[in-house]
């Protein structure tokens, strides 16, 4: 399995990083929608992309539109990591084709119980 | 007119202890106790435009911001650089002004962090709404929101 984590704050990009490791997850990091088209570009074809919204050069939400008007990353799972929480903007994510939505701040428990509603992975349950 | 609520002091409180304890461990609390602020430190400021105006910012004093960036990074203090203090100061200003801006009535656009060492005045129209004069591991950490001034309701 493997996670796109873009994110323009390094520190974010690490914590989030250091949480789907956890998971198991193989990680690639992209500083904003554009470097991260870049590397879809490339040929990679992650499993989940973890997305902010505020981002210089291309923002997360015109990320989200692109990735999501191209057939090749039509089983790419988005969502949207972000500090943007109002009502309208999170409409606006999850009709342009996010999954999921995840205001910062977070705890770990939260990305993980997402990611395990998006059926990304399972948690073993203790007999 | 455009009207815009000043956030509470409680809320703003409230958002700034989220911010802490999920990042910067629920372990060591910010404390609402004043402690005198040094000349100098780190200023991290975010700005919303839009419907309304406001300036966020947090000031800390070098050590509080250089524990920031190790906690957050999770590196030892000795090896976060000045870049990593402005990248995890300004995420952690990005996380303060977002869910202030969500105390808000009507829509608005956060900017991107602006992080630097000493001051960060805000727009000359804008002034201060709401201060919290904060403690984290023994450091001072002030937490301030900025906005255009009410309107006379004469």
């Amino acid at each position: 399995m493997h996670a796109l984590i873009i994110d323009d704050s390094k520190t974010m990009r690490s914590i989030l990083r250091r949480i789907v490791t956890e998971l198991g997850f193989e990680t690639t990091e992209a500083g904003n929608g554009q470097e991260a088209l870049d590397v879809l570009e490339a040929g990679l074809v992650p499993d989940i992309c973890l997305i902010d919204w505020n981002m210089p050069l291309m923002d997360g939400y015109t990320f989200v539109t692109r990735v999501r008007a191209d057939d090749r990353w039509r089983n790419v799972t988005l969502m949207m990591v972000t500090t943007e929480s109002e009502h309208g903007q999170i409409v606006r994510a999850l009709a342009a084709g996010a999954h999921e939505y995840v205001i910062k701040p977070f705890t770990p428990d939260a990305i993980i119980e997402k990611m395990e509603l998006l059926g990304l992975f399972a948690q073993e349950v203790p007999a | 007119m455009t009207v815009t609520l000043e956030p509470s002091l409680g809320d703003v409180h409230a958002v700034v202890e989220e911010v802490w304890s999920s990042f910067l461990g629920a372990e060591e609390p910010i404390l609402p106790l004043a402690t005198p602020m040094p000349p100098g430190g780190w200023s991290a400021a975010i700005t919303v435009t839009g419907g309304w105006d406001a300036q966020i910012t947090v000031n800390l004093t070098d050590a509080a911001a250089q524990a920031v960036t190790s906690t957050m990074l999770m590196c030892p203090p000795e090896q976060c650089s000045d870049e990593d203090l402005r990248d995890a100061l300004g995420e952690l200003v990005n996380m303060v002004g977002g869910n202030v801006k969500s105390l808000m009535a009507g829509s608005a656009v956060l900017s991107l962090p602006l992080v630097g060492h000493g001051d960060i005045s805000p727009g000359s129209h804008l002034v201060e709404v709401c201060r919290l004069e904060l403690t984290w591991r023994g450091e001072p950490v002030v937490v301030t929101v900025h906005l255009p001034p009410a309107a006379d309701p004469s």
